[in-house]
C-alpha cells in the first residue's frame, strides 16, 4: 500500500469523470491466493456466508483490489465480494458508485467515514445487499449474494444484518 | 436518497466552538448521521428476549433446597458441559494452533499483554455466553453496556486506526497487538485470533470488545501490573452446590432457581474493588513491545491509590470520604428496565460514565453522550479561580480576587493569576492517554461590547487548538524527538512534557495581557477548562481532515468583572473555594512549579486564616524541606504535632527531618506510626525501609521493601534494595530478579535529549515544558519573548 497509480477512466459518470484520477491499493505483483485478504480472513467469511467459504484475493496494480469468498451448496453458491479502490476524491467516487442503488439505500451508521446500504439489482436473479462506503480515501463496496432459491440463511433479513457485519469488520480493517 | 454523508465543509474554528456550546447544552446528534434505522451498532434491549416470569424470595430467605434428583441431573449437566466444552476447546486448538505465530514461545502465547487462562491452550471465542443470554434477564445492563466503551473497546475507528498501524509494522506484525488487544479484545487474544493466518471468525466477538463475561469471567487478579493482568476462568453461569463452575450456558430456570449459585458464578468480590480496574486502566510498555525498555504508559489505579479518595495515602493536601473507582463510574441509578440484578429499584450503572465522548458520537449513542457530558459537567470535579492580579512595575499580588480592593486603568499591562484545582477527581486530569485526549484553559478577556482584548486556547479554523494555549496534555516523543502521533506507543522514548494535574493538586496559569487606550467601563474576565476527546490531529489521521467538529465540552469556568478605575471586595460565588482554600490551591500550585518562597508565603496566609489548622503548618514545612530550609520547616511541623500529635502527614515529614538530624530512633517511631496508620503508603513503607537498611536491620527493611513492591509493583527504590537484601540473604534468583526488573524499569538516562529534540523544534509549545511560564501576546515588546510566552 505503498504508492497509488492513477487509472484510466473506465464507465465513469458524470461525477466521477470530474475525479482527477481514481487509485488503487498498489500492491507489488498480481497476487491470486486464498487466505490473503487484508481486511477479512476466511473463517469470518465463512460464518457471514453459513458455510465453509473459498477465499481468493486478487490484487492487480492500477486496479481495485478484489477479495471473493465462495461457498458452494448443493442448489447455489453464496458469495460475498469486498473491492477496495484508492480515490482522489473518494467522496465523489463513493457518490458515483452508490448511484447504482438508485433511490434505495439504507444508512449504515458507523461504518467508515460514510456508508450505505442497498439491495443487489433486482433485475438479477441472485438475491443480495450491497454496502457502498469509505475510510478516508479507501473507497469499498461489498457484496453479499446467494444464487440459492430460498435460501435459509442468507434471506433478506440476514443479508441487512451481515452486510453490515462484513462492512464493520472491513472498515475496521481499513482504518 | 437518504445519505449519511458528512457535510463536506471542513471543520472550522467557528463550528467547533459552537458546537461547544451546543453540545454541552444538548448535541447529541451522531456523527453527521441520523439514528440507525435498520442493522447498526445500537441493538437496544427491546431486540432481546424477554426476561422469564421472576419474583424474588424475600430478603433473608434461604437458598432453595435440591432434591436429589435435581442434584443428580445438576452433577449430570455439570459432566456433560465439561466434558463439552473440553472437546470443543481441544478440537479448536488442533486446528488454530498449527498456523499461530508463537513469536515468543509456546509458552506465552499471549504476550506482550499479561492475560492468561484456565486450562490448557487457547480458549474458543463459543465458550462465551453472548450478551444477549445475560441481557435477557439483565436488560439494564445490556441496554447501557451496549452503548458504554467497554462493549465497543475494539471496533471503534479511535482504536482501530491506531492498533492497525501496529499490525502494519514491517517491524513488529499482528502478533504484538496482543499487547493492546489484551485489554480491547480479550476474546480475540485468548482465542488466538490475533495471528498472520487467523482461522478465527472474528465476526462472533470483535463487536462486543469486553462483553459481560469477559469481566465476569475473570476468576483471578494476577497482580496490579496491568496489560489485562488477570486470569480468565472458564465462563460459565452457575456452579452447583459445591461450588464447582459449570462451563457455559445453563438454563434460566436453573439461574432463577439458584441466584445465589449465579452470583457466585459471576460475581467475585474483587469486581467491586479498585484492583479490578487497575488490570486494565494501568498499563506499561514493555521491552517484549519496544524492543526498548519497560515505559510506564499510564496508571489510573495508581493516581487513585495516591488520590484522597483511597484513604490509603496520609500525604494528601485534603482529605475525602473512600470511594472507589466503582463509587464514580459505576454509580447505582434507578433501574428503567428489567434487570434481575437490580436491588431496591437500582443498578450500578454500566455505561461507566467518564470523558470519551468520541465514541458515543460516532455510534450515534445519543443517551450515552448527554449522560458522559452531564457526568464530566457533574460532580465539582474540578475548581476554576481566577485567584489574583498582578501589574506591571507594582510587585504587589492583588488577592484572593474579590476579596481585596484594587484599581485598573487604561494601557495597564496585568498578569492574571488563574488557579485550576483537580478538586474531586480520583486520577489525574487528564487520565491515561493524554496524547490523544485534550483539556486546556481557554482563557478570554473582553471589552465591555464583548470585543476580545485577549484571547488564549481558542480553535483555529482547522479545528487545531491554539499552540499557546495552556493544555493538560503531553507530548510522547521517539528517539529522532518527533512527536509521537497516532499512539505509536512503542516508538515512545520520552516525554517532552506532561502537563497534568493529579488528583487533589493545582496548577498556577498565568495570563499577561494589556488593557486598551481607549478602553473604559467593565471588561470580562474568563477562565474555562475545556475538554475533547480526541484531539484534532488525531482525528484527522483517523477520518482524514472532512470529518465533523467532535464535541468540545466545558468542564468548568469562572468569570469576573472588573472595571476601569476602583474595584472593591464583593460577595464569593456559591462554587468558590472559602479564602483559606484558594490561598492553599496557590501554595501548591506554586510548589509545584517550585516557587518555594512565594509558596511558602501562600501557605502562611492559610495559617493566618485558620491558626488550629494542622495542614496549614505542615505545608510550610514541607515546602521549606523541598526547599532545604530544614531549620524552620522543624518549626513548622512542630507547631503542626502540636496541634495533631499523631498526625500521620506531619509525622512522615517529621520522619524526614528526624533522619537529617539524626535522630535515628525518632525517625523509626515517626514512620513506623505512620506505616501503622497507613499500612498501604507507599511513601511511608519506603522511607521506613530505607531507615532500616541504613541501620543494618535488614530483616525489617526486607519486610517495608517487600510490602512496598506489594502496593506498587514498579517501585525502584523496591526493586533496588530487594535486589542487594536478598543476595546478601543468599536468595539469588529473587535477586537477580529484582535487579533486572530494576534496570529494565529505571530511566534511561539518554532519554532527556530526545525531548530536547523535540523542544528545540517546536518553540511554540517548549515553555509547556517549562513549570514556571506566562502566556502573553505582548511578544513584540518584549525582547527574548518567543511565540507570546
Amino acid at each position: 500500500m505503498a504508492s497509488k497509480n492513477v487509472l484510466p477512466p473506465i464507465r465513469l459518470n458524470r461525477i466521477a469523470a470530474n475525479l482527477l484520477g481514481l487509485c488503487v491499493l498498489a500492491m507489488p505483483s498480481m497476487v491470486h491466493a486464498a487466505n490473503e485478504c487484508p481486511w477479512l480472513n476466511e473463517a469470518t467469511a465463512s460464518g457471514l456466508l453459513g458455510g465453509s467459504a473459498v477465499g481468493e484475493f486478487a490484487g492487480v496494480a492500477g486496479q481495485p483490489a478484489v477479495c471473493t469468498f465462495t461457498q458452494h451448496e448443493a442448489g447455489g453458491t453464496r458469495t460475498l465480494q469486498i473491492t477496495i479502490e484508492v480515490a482522489t476524491d473518494p467522496h465523489s467516487r463513493l457518490a458515483a458508485l452508490i448511484q447504482s442503488c438508485g433511490t434505495r439505500t439504507e444508512p449504515l451508521t458507523a461504518i467508515g467515514n460514510e456508508s450505505v446500504a442497498c439491495a443487489l439489482d433486482p433485475r438479477r436473479k441472485t438475491l443480495g445487499e450491497r454496502a457502498f462506503g469509505r475510510v478516508r480515501d479507501q473507497v469499498f463496496t461489498i457484496t453479499l449474494s446467494s444464487s440459492l432459491k430460498g435460501d435459509p440463511v442468507l434471506n433478506e433479513d440476514a443479508l441487512k444484518t451481515r452486510i453490515y457485519t462484513a462492512a464493520e469488520q472491513v472498515a475496521g480493517n481499513l482504518f | 436518497m437518504e445519505s449519511t454523508f458528512w457535510p463536506r465543509t471542513k471543520s472550522t474554528a467557528m463550528s467547533a466552538v459552537m458546537v461547544a456550546g451546543i453540545v454541552v447544552l444538548g448535541c447529541c446528534a451522531a456523527q453527521g448521521q441520523n439514528k440507525p434505522s435498520g442493522p447498526g451498532p445500537q441493538q437496544d434491549a427491546a431486540s432481546l428476549t424477554p426476561p422469564p416470569a421472576y419474583t424474588a424470595p424475600p430478603k433473608g430467605t434461604p437458598p432453595a433446597e435440591d432434591t436429589p434428583a435435581q442434584r443428580d441431573a445438576l452433577a449430570r449437566l455439570k459432566m456433560k458441559a465439561e466434558a463439552h466444552t473440553e472437546s470443543e476447546r481441544a478440537a479448536y486448538n488442533a486446528a488454530v494452533s498449527p498456523s499461530y505465530n508463537f513469536h515468543y514461545g509456546p509458552k506465552n502465547p499471549f504476550l506482550p499483554g499479561n492475560v492468561q487462562v484456565q486450562g490448557q491452550g487457547f480458549l474458543q471465542p463459543d465458550a462465551y455466553p453472548s450478551a444477549e443470554y445475560c441481557g435477557t434477564c439483565h436488560q439494564e445492563a445490556y441496554s447501557e453496556w451496549r452503548q458504554a466503551l467497554h462493549s465497543n473497546a475494539f471496533r471503534t475507528p479511535f482504536y482501530r486506526a491506531s492498533v492497525n498501524i501496529l499490525i502494519r509494522d514491517k517491524t513488529r506484525g499482528i502478533a504484538f497487538a496482543r499487547h493492546c488487544d489484551s485489554c480491547h479484545n480479550p476474546i480475540g487474544v485468548l482465542g488466538a485470533a490475533l495471528t498472520e493466518d487467523s482461522k478465527v471468525d472474528r465476526a462472533k466477538f470483535d463487536s462486543d470488545g469486553l462483553t459481560c463475561t469477559t469481566c465476569h469471567s475473570v476468576v483471578a487478579l494476577d497482580s496490579t501490573n496491568g496489560n489485562s493482568s488477570v486470569v480468565m476462568g472458564v465462563p460459565s453461569a452457575l456452579v452447583d452446590e459445591n461450588g464447582n463452575r459449570i462451563p457455559g450456558m445453563v438454563s434460566f430456570d436453573q439461574i432463577l432457581r439458584h441466584p445465589e449459585r449465579h452470583s457466585k458464578a459471576v460475581m467475585h468480590d474483587f469486581l467491586r474493588k479498585p484492583e479490578f480496574c487497575a488490570a486494565c486502566h494501568k498499563a506499561n510498555l514493555p521491552a517484549t513491545l519496544n524492543d526498548y525498555k519497560f515505559i510506564r504508559a499510564f496508571t489510573a489505579y495508581d493516581e487513585w491509590q495516591q488520590s484522597k479518595f483511597s484513604q490509603r495515602n496520609p500525604l494528601t493536601f485534603y482529605t475525602a470520604d473512600f470511594t472507589t473507582c466503582q463509587g464514580c463510574h459505576m454509580k447505582r441509578n434507578p433501574a428503567s428496565l428489567p434487570d434481575y440484578g437490580a436491588k431496591n429499584g437500582t443498578f450500578a450503572s454500566h455505561r461507566w460514565l467518564a470523558g470519551n465522548t468520541a465514541v458515543p458520537f460516532y455510534y450515534g449513542f445519543d443517551d450515552q453522550l448527554s449522560k458522559t457530558i452531564d457526568f464530566l459537567r457533574s460532580g465539582n470535579y474540578l475548581n476554576v479561580d481566577i485567584f489574583g492580579l498582578r501589574k506591571q512595575d507594582d510587585e504587589k499580588l492583588y488577592a484572593p480576587l474579590g476579596r481585596v480592593p484594587f484599581s485598573l486603568a487604561p494601557k495597564d499591562v496585568v498578569e492574571a493569576y488563574v488557579v485550576i484545582q483537580n478538586k474531586n477527581i480520583g486520577h489525574s486530569l487528564i487520565p491515561e492517554v493524554r496524547d490523544l485526549y485534550e483539556a486546556w484553559v481557554e482563557f478570554t478577556v473582553k471589552d465591555s461590547a464583548g470585543n476580545d482584548i485577549y484571547h488564549s486556547g481558542f480553535l483555529k479554523p482547522d479545528g487545531m487548538l491554539d499552540p499557546r494555549a495552556h493544555s493538560f496534555t503531553n507530548r510522547p516523543v521517539t528517539d529522532e524527538g518527533d512527536f509521537v502521533d497516532n499512539h505509536k506507543v512503542w516508538t515512545i522514548h520520552s516525554v517532552a512534557y506532561d502537563n497534568t494535574v493529579q488528583a487533589g493538586r493545582s496548577v498556577l496559569v498565568r495570563y499577561q495581557f494589556r488593557l486598551p487606550e481607549n478602553i473604559h467601563g467593565a471588561f470580562t474576565v474568563t477562565a474555562k477548562v475545556n475538554y475533547r476527546h480526541l484531539r484534532q490531529s488525531y482525528l484527522n489521521n483517523i477520518f482524514g481532515k472532512d470529518h465533523p467538529a467532535y464535541p468540545v465540552v466545558e468542564l468548568a469556568s469562572r468569570s469576573r468583572v472588573f472595571n476601569i478605575g476602583q474595584n472593591q471586595p464583593e460577595s464569593p460565588d456559591p462554587a468558590d473555594n472559602p479564602d483559606w482554600m484558594r490561598w492553599n490551591n496557590l501554595g501548591i500550585a506554586l510548589l509545584d512549579q517550585f516557587q518555594y518562597a512565594e509558596s511558602v508565603a501562600a501557605f502562611n496566609e492559610v495559617v493566618k486564616l485558620r491558626h488550629d489548622y494542622p495542614d496549614a503548618y505542615t505545608n510550610v514545612g514541607l515546602t521549606e524541606i523541598s526547599w532545604e530550609k530544614f531549620g524552620s520547616a522543624r518549626t513548622a511541623i512542630r507547631k503542626a504535632l502540636t496541634l495533631d500529635p499523631n498526625n500521620a502527614r506531619a509525622l512522615y515529614y517529621d520522619g524526614l527531618l528526624q533522619r537529617r538530624a539524626g535522630n535515628t530512633a525518632q525517625e523509626i517511631a515517626d514512620f513506623r506510626k505512620v506505616v501503622e496508620l497507613f499500612p498501604e503508603s507507599r511513601d511511608a513503607r519506603r522511607e521506613l525501609g530505607i531507615t532500616y537498611y541504613q541501620q543494618k536491620d535488614e530483616h525489617n527493611a526486607l519486610e517495608q521493601f517487600e510490602a512496598l513492591q506489594r502496593i506498587d509493583p514498579d517501585d525502584l527504590t523496591a526493586h533496588y534494595n530487594l535486589s542487594i537484601l536478598y543476595r546478601r540473604m543468599g536468595r539469588t534468583k529473587e535477586a537477580a530478579d529484582q535487579q533486572a526488573m530494576f534496570v529494565d524499569k529505571k530511566v534511561d538516562p539518554g532519554a532527556p535529549t530526545y525531548s530536547l529534540d523535540y523542544l528545540r523544534l517546536h518553540p511554540e509549545i517548549s515553555t509547556e515544558s517549562i513549570p514556571w511560564h506566562i502566556h502573553s501576546d505582548i511578544a513584540s515588546d518584549s525582547e527574548g519573548t518567543e511565540h507570546g510566552k
